[in-house]
């Protein structure tokens, strides 16, 4: 096999187990139980993403495909910075209602 | 003075990563850094931390060997069978011996790439560093080596 | 012959993000509570979405693409701490508590004081 075609069956593969890996955090994003965990979630849905964007880029050798990726990181990282703060704000407002100890079920 | 030289790189990183060095491109670049710098508003010392550059270069080394390290640890734990007994989760509270912002953020961040341990919060008074750590069989052990690890290597860098 | 050598570099890097991005999502189900799954997506997220930008590095033989794709892989190494530590700490400030594991707590230790 030669260098270039081991490079496109790299990232055919890379797709496919990206794929698999989005599929599985959606899986927790639906199950949550808690905000924390579905942001956490959506966090790792980003970087997955991101990677996606990447392998894309690659397999097409189109560079541009590089910008959308950092763009994507930076949008993803201040999405979780907004989220933490929700998280922060909305916690504090109902903290005595017992909902908000569901996780501990698990 | 610092700031217009911190302005003056943050330009040419701008034209190298734009990949273009003709004049608008750099004074576009120049402007977007002078707004940057006014958004942070708080002064920025920069030449103080490349005193000891061969040490700064050897403490980024570190962080980028730990993260992988870390990376492959965390995997090979999880992938193991019987998981819950493996677990042993605690937050610790570790005693700050640095103080001031930039080392303790350096050493907070530092912590969260190291395989197991997630800095969770500063006390108030800057005296502790709340640290989850994924498996705590002695707490005592834990804290002796990120002082003697991390927290002894940023001490040489910055004094 | 250097571009073989850096075709099989790069593929090699795409396979191991991808492995990285698969563990980080199957320990997000596997792991009890949100604080032992921040392990895992801070870390080994960001280390497979790293690796797939040194890939682009290996295979661009084009300076600014070069460093366009080492500047974002320092970005996400310098983001992901921060983003896990607000999210920790924001989560602990309110009080979500940790799986029933967990043995230690000095954060809520002190903050009942």
């Amino acid at each position: 096999m030669s260098g270039a075609e081991f490079l496109q069956f790299a990232a055919v593969v890379s797709l496919g187990l990206l794929s698999f890996a989005f599929l599985l955090t959606i899986i927790r994003i639906v199950r949550g139980p808690t905000i924390p965990d579905r942001v956490l979630a959506l966090d790792m849905l980003v970087s997955i993403g991101i990677a996606y964007i990447a392998v894309v880029a690659i397999k097409t050798s189109f560079s541009l495909y590089l910008d959308v990726a950092i763009a994507l990181g930076l949008v993803g990282f201040l999405a979780t910075v907004a989220f933490a703060r929700y998280v922060q704000h909305r916690g504090l407002k109902r903290k005595n209602m017992p909902s908000d100890d569901r996780e501990t079920k698990q | 003075m610092n700031r217009a030289a911190l302005a003056i790189i943050l330009a040419l990183i701008w034209a190298s990563i734009t990949g273009n060095f003709s004049a608008p491109n750099l004074v576009l670049g120049g402007g977007v850094s002078i707004l940057a710098l006014w958004l942070v508003r708080t002064e920025v010392s920069t030449p103080y931390y490349f005193k000891k550059f061969r040490l700064a270069v050897s403490l980024t080394l570190l962080f980028f060997y730990e993260l992988a390290l870390s990376a492959v640890r965390v995997s090979m734990l999880v992938l193991s069978p019987n998981l819950k007994s493996k677990l042993k989760p605690g937050i610790i509270a570790f005693p700050l011996t640095v103080q001031s912002d930039v080392e303790i953020t350096l050493l907070a961040n530092l912590i969260t790439l190291t395989p197991g341990t997630l800095s969770v919060d500063v006390s108030e008074d800057k005296t502790k560093l709340y640290v989850h750590a994924i498996s705590v069989p002695d707490k005592q052990a834990l804290i002796d080596e990120i002082a003697q690890g991390f927290e002894a290597k940023i001490i040489e860098v910055f004094e | 012959m250097i571009e073989e050598i850096t075709s099989y570099a790069a593929g090699v890097l795409l396979l191991a993000g991808a492995l990285f991005s698969l563990i980080a999502a199957i320990v997000l189900l596997r792991l009890p509570d949100l604080y032992t799954r921040m392990h895992a997506a801070s870390k080994t997220g960001t280390m497979g979405a790293g690796l797939s930008f040194l890939a682009i590095a290996l295979t661009a033989f084009d300076g600014p693409v070069i460093l366009r794709a080492i500047v974002g892989f320092i970005f996400l190494m310098l983001t992901a701490p921060v983003s896990a530590h607000l999210l920790a700490r924001a989560a602990c400030l309110v009080g979500y508590k940790p799986s029933n594991l967990t043995e230690l707590n000095d954060f809520a230790r002190d903050r009942s004081d």
